[in-house]
């Protein structure tokens, strides 16, 4: 995947990014705030525009894509995780999870959706609003509603960012879990080396441009890493 | 705190702006009657001080129930005799538009709204209110006519013309023409004069209608007044202001309708929009909760954040009151344009705003916005400062307690005063007082008790849009239900306008489908003869003329309505020729027959018969106007009250017998065995003929015209619901803009995951549509009943069974939902284009 520069608020927020996620790998985007890593996202996920450059899920050159030909690559192709309000709080948690499938039309593959709810442990909440959950069970409903179109690829924005660490780390293994044993594909920002620590590559991101990377990691190899590139 | 309250409004502008729309409408519609009014009436009063500057005394008859009875033209010369008067002049006045010349290209003159009117002819130019322009004053066989109608409709002096006449087609020389006062102010009437000897004769005034008195010069009135009254002590003697204020009155009736029109009108713009500006307030204080929450922690007294609060309802009230103003005159103005467009002609009128007016508009104006505004800002008052940190949360409570006592009380009211008011204890006024206030507390109760409903409502009308549209129609379900309160009051608006609409159907249609049911049964004649214009009634002598001829007609029965008073009670009463009514109307006498052996025989209605406990045998004293007084005897009792809407149905003898000499007002025809239709069809265009103003219709065709007065009434209704519904888009539109831009981010997020721009439009439009149906659905449930009420409350003959016009009603849910998608479209169009990145990060 190529990316050039991808304006946002006039100004230049990326320049000349060139970076690919491979399938079936858990990917963090790590960077102090401005570093661009958001932006960088939103640019993949067809969320923001690039000016120049572009940007391909698969084969599909998103940058080429129209408003419409976006919404529905998001809607079938893409799962998104917000760090918080994940939720339409007048949908159920079963009908947030299945929200993107239906708005396609299409019947959830039954089987996998299921699994799905057992492994982030749902089961017995799926009738309940998004005010009826707590901030761990929100971000499980939203984990889940991310892989229930088994997409192509997730992006996930500071998915922990609003939880304790010990609900966050829940979150992250089953995203973890995703991918290993469900061979899902995730690119997570973050600027948390232990969420960092749970994936497979971690690529560093400072002033727009991609400075590093680091594979396997652990929270101490990460943070030595910030360390460095702070330097 | 006054900057804070500034920057609000000024941040709102184009909300407020609509808000404050509903409010302007409403202070217009009071302020153009007010100043339409007071302009009239000033302009009328200076018009009647003109015309009637001579007449310092008139003499009128007295009598305190029927039409006033002509005085004796001998009366003239016996005041005229009277001290201290200088002149005595017999004013003879034809009935409303029963005079009508007919010019030269074959049509008698209509003139719309104004009446035609006829006088005699006087030569004091000092009492007389006409002076002559050019020819002579008329003669016998000769009128005169006003200027203005000589030049329309090119009447020409010298010229013999026929005129329709109560006394029948007359030839008429006109011998010259007039101006009326000095500014000839006929306002679109067609004025014309007679010879005085002639007048009464050509008018079927057997002698004057009142005596103008002018006094002596240096004589005191008041004592001239007291001396004529002491002559005279069975008539009425008034002064010239007397005089001048029923001149007046006389001039401004019409005027006073369309001001009660207009107030009617005023009250239910005012009434919907109390419900927007609520909403609006109570949506956008919601919206700034954190806001107030942070002015309580940095201090603000809950006192403060009120007063800054109605200090912005304050503000919008003072702005639309001013705009209503404004407003008001410039409607009035296009009145008096529409009105001289259509053929009237009002006299230049003064634009006065007087003090009542303004203070009525300011009270009405600020008065409305800051009830509006109580509930709001009070809530807005009790934010705890703990809500800085929390997040908005709309969800709230459907069914407080207060809510559903308060809802149910309000019911309980509205049931009993309307209750009241639909079996009419006492006046009109207290009538309408009554039966509005049980509307107004029915409104406020269900507007309080239904967001308990909201839920299930909108779940039963979304059910086919989530299976039409899927997500979209069960999300645009779920956010017409999230808030219910909101949902609730957003369609009240709409809810009041349909349920007086379904009002005016249901009575309407049962009226029209009772009418047609009883005309099958009871009306058994073959034609109909009825008057265009109310106030003229057919000679006598018309009903034997038809049927003189045996060959072609069985029966020809004509209707006489008189006002008498009956054993006391003052009553208007019919009465026929018994001989000619069964073969024409089946009244379904019982307990008796119609009495052709007994001298004078009336009959009565069953209802009144049980009420009064009067029975066939009875005898009753029925005076007329005239001060005759008549014995009739009761020989049955009639239970079809169809036709007859009077308590006593007479036979023509006790008339005759009293001297009355009132024409019929309709007549019913019934044809011979084997008729030739020809010749009844050439006898029948001879009446009309001869009678222009007569309708001869067959059964159908005067149930057709009927009806069509029904629709015609209906549809002044409707007109002036059509602008409560109005105002009930602008509050949908207005309630979905809001809430659009309060779900910013939840609309940010469903864009995210894949709804496109298409589906978030249908569900902002389906949301309205829902709502907008929610609001249908309860007017037409509140209508229902109000039009139950008032089925049952009008007697049977009108309407006595409910009929339920299902399509239209059905076709006005739909119109409603459709005009709430229209409503949308502006609020879905801004959703449409929210950038999904700032709006996730809104």
């Amino acid at each position: 995947m190529g990316l050039g520069s991808c304006l946002a608020h006039e100004v230049v927020a990326l320049n000349s990014v060139d970076v690919d996620f491979a399938k079936g790998q858990f990917t963090a985007i790590m960077g102090p705030s401005g570093s661009g890593k958001s932006t960088l996202m939103h640019c993949m996920a067809g969320l923001d525009r690039l000016d120049s450059g572009s940007s391909f899920v698969g084969d599909v050159d998103i940058t080429a894509a129209s408003e419409k030909e976006l919404t529905l690559m998001r809607r079938d192709r893409l799962g998104f995780i917000f760090q918080a309000f994940n939720l339409v709080p007048t949908l159920s948690a079963i009908e947030n999870i299945t929200l993107p499938m239906d708005l396609a039309g299409t019947k959830p593959d039954k089987a996998w959706l299921e699994g799905v709810i057992t492994t982030v442990g749902l089961a017995h909440r799926l009738k309940h609003r998004p005010n009826e959950l707590s901030g761990g069970q929100q971000q499980r409903v939203a984990v889940a509603r991310a892989l229930a179109s088994q997409p192509d690829i997730i992006f996930a924005d500071e998915p922990t960012g609003n939880l304790d660490s010990t609900t966050g780390a829940e979150i992250l293994t089953f995203m973890r879990h995703a991918v290993r044993e469900l061979g899902q594909t995730i690119v997570m920002v973050t600027h948390d080396p232990v969420a960092a620590s749970y994936s497979d590559r971690v690529v560093f991101l400072a002033d727009g441009q991609i400075t590093d990377q680091l594979f396997q990691p652990t929270p101490d190899t990460v943070l030595d890493h910030m360390r460095r590139l702070g330097n | 705190m006054l900057r804070l309250t500034l920057k609000n409004l000024r941040a709102n502008k184009v909300r407020f702006a609509l808000t404050t729309l509903g409010v302007v409408l409403a202070v217009s519609f009071v302020v153009s009657a007010f100043v339409l009014g007071d302009g009239l009436r000033s302009t009328f009063g200076d018009v009647s001080e003109d015309i009637t500057a001579g007449v310092d005394i008139e003499v009128r008859p007295a009598n305190d129930f029927g039409d006033p009875v002509p005085l004796s033209a001998g009366l003239v010369a016996q005041v005229a005799a009277v001290d201290g008067v200088f002149d005595a002049v017999a004013n003879i006045e034809a009935p409303d538009d029963a005079v009508r010349p007919i010019p030269a290209d074959g049509d008698p003159i209509t003139t719309q709204g104004p009446p035609q009117l006829a006088f005699a002819w006087s030569d004091n130019e000092a009492v007389s209110p006409f002076s002559l322009v050019a020819g002579q004053p008329p003669g016998i066989d000769e009128f005169s006519i006003d200027l203005d109608s000589a030049a329309t409709h090119d009447f020409v002096i010298g010229e013999t013309y026929d005129v329709i006449t109560p006394s029948g087609r007359r030839q008429l020389t006109l011998s010259g023409t007039s101006t009326f006062g000095a500014d000839n102010d006929t306002v679109g009437a067609a004025i014309m004069q007679m010879n005085v000897a002639q007048a009464g004769e050509l008018f079927g005034i057997d002698g004057v209608t009142t005596i103008q008195v002018q006094v002596t010069d240096g004589a005191d009135p008041a004592a001239v007044q007291a001396a004529i009254a002491a002559a005279l002590p069975t008539l009425e003697v008034v002064d010239h202001d007397t005089v001048v204020r029923d001149t007046t009155e006389g001039f401004t009736g019409e005027i006073d309708i369309i001001g009660n029109i207009l107030l009617g009108f005023g009250g239910i713009s005012l009434f919907v929009s109390i419900f927007i500006i609520y909403n609006t307030f109570a949506i956008v204080l919601s919206q700034r909760t954190k806001e107030l929450a942070l002015l309580r922690t940095i201090g603000a007294d809950p006192r403060q954040i009120r007063r800054s609060v109605i200090g912005e309802a304050l503000f919008i009230g003072v702005l639309a009151s001013g705009l209503g103003i404004v407003g008001g005159v410039g409607v009035a103005k296009g009145l008096e344009a529409l009105f001289n467009a259509t053929g009237g002609s009002l006299p230049e009128s003064p634009t006065i705003l007087a003090t009542r007016t303004i203070v009525a508009a300011l009270v009405i104006g600020i008065g409305v916005t800051l009830i509006a505004a109580v509930g709001p800002a009070r809530r807005a008052s009790t934010v705890p400062a703990i809500a800085a940190m929390r997040g908005t949360d709309e969800a709230t409570n459907p069914g407080s307690r207060t809510r559903i006592l308060s809802g149910t009380g309000l019911l309980t009211l509205g049931a009993i005063t309307g209750t009241f008011g639909l079996t009419g204890a006492g006046s009109t006024a207290v009538t309408v007082a009554l039966m509005a206030t049980g509307a107004v507390s029915v409104f406020l109760g269900v507007t309080l008790l239904s967001p308990m409903t909201v839920g299930v409502i909108t779940r039963v009308l979304g059910w086919p849009l989530a299976r039409l549209s899927g997500v979209s129609g069960s999300m645009a379900q779920q956010n017409a239900a999230r808030n219910p309160r909101r949902t609730a009051t957003t369609a009240a608006a709409l809810m009041i306008g349909l349920a007086l609409v379904s009002t005016s159907l249901i009575v309407g249609q049962s009226i029209k489908s009772n009418f047609g049911t009883t005309l099958e049964q009871s009306a058994t004649g073959d034609y109909y003869v009825t008057d265009q214009l109310v106030e003229v009634d057919f000679p006598l002598e018309l009903p034997a003329q038809i049927a003189s001829n045996t060959e072609l007609f069985d029966a020809v029965a004509g209707f006489r309505y008189v006002e008498t008073r009956v054993d006391g009670e003052i009553a208007e009463v019919v009465a026929t020729d018994f001989t000619q009514l069964l073969p024409v109307m089946n009244a379904d006498v019982r307990e008796g027959d119609l009495g052709s052996s007994v001298d004078k025989p009336v009959l009565v209605a069953a209802r009144h018969a049980e009420e009064s406990g009067l029975v066939v045998g009875d005898m009753i004293t029925t005076e007329f106007a005239n001060g005759a007084a008549i014995d009739s005897t009761i020989t049955g009792v009639f239970y079809d009250e169809a036709l007859i809407t009077s308590d006593f149905l007479y036979d023509e003898s006790t008339f005759d017998a009293a001297g009355d000499i009132t024409g019929h007002e309709w007549l019913a025809i019934s044809l011979a065995d084997g008729a030739s239709l020809i010749e009844v069809d050439a006898v029948m265009a001879s009446l009309s003929e001869q009678m222009p103003h007569a309708d001869v219709e067959t059964t159908n065709e005067f149930r057709d015209r009927v009806e069509g007065m029904i629709d015609d009434l209906l549809a002044i209704v409707n007109i002036m619901v059509a602008l409560a519904v109005v105002i009930a888009l602008i509050g949908i539109a207005n309630t979905l803009a809001l809430s659009v831009f309060e779900r910013t981010r939840e609309l940010g997020l469903v864009r995210a995951v894949g709804m496109t721009r298409r589906q978030l439009r249908r569900m902002v439009r389906f949301e309205a549509a829902l709502v907008a149906t929610f609001g249908a659905v309860l007017g037409v449930a509140v209508g229902l009943l109000f039009g139950w009420g008032v089925v049952h409350a009008l007697p049977d003959d009108f309407a006595s069974t409910m009929v339920i016009p299902v399509q239209s009603i059905l076709t006005l849910v739909v119109v409603a939902a459709l005009a709430g998608v229209v409503a949308a479209v502006l609020p879905a169009r801004r959703a449409g284009r929210l950038n999904v990145l700032n709006a996730i990060s809104h």
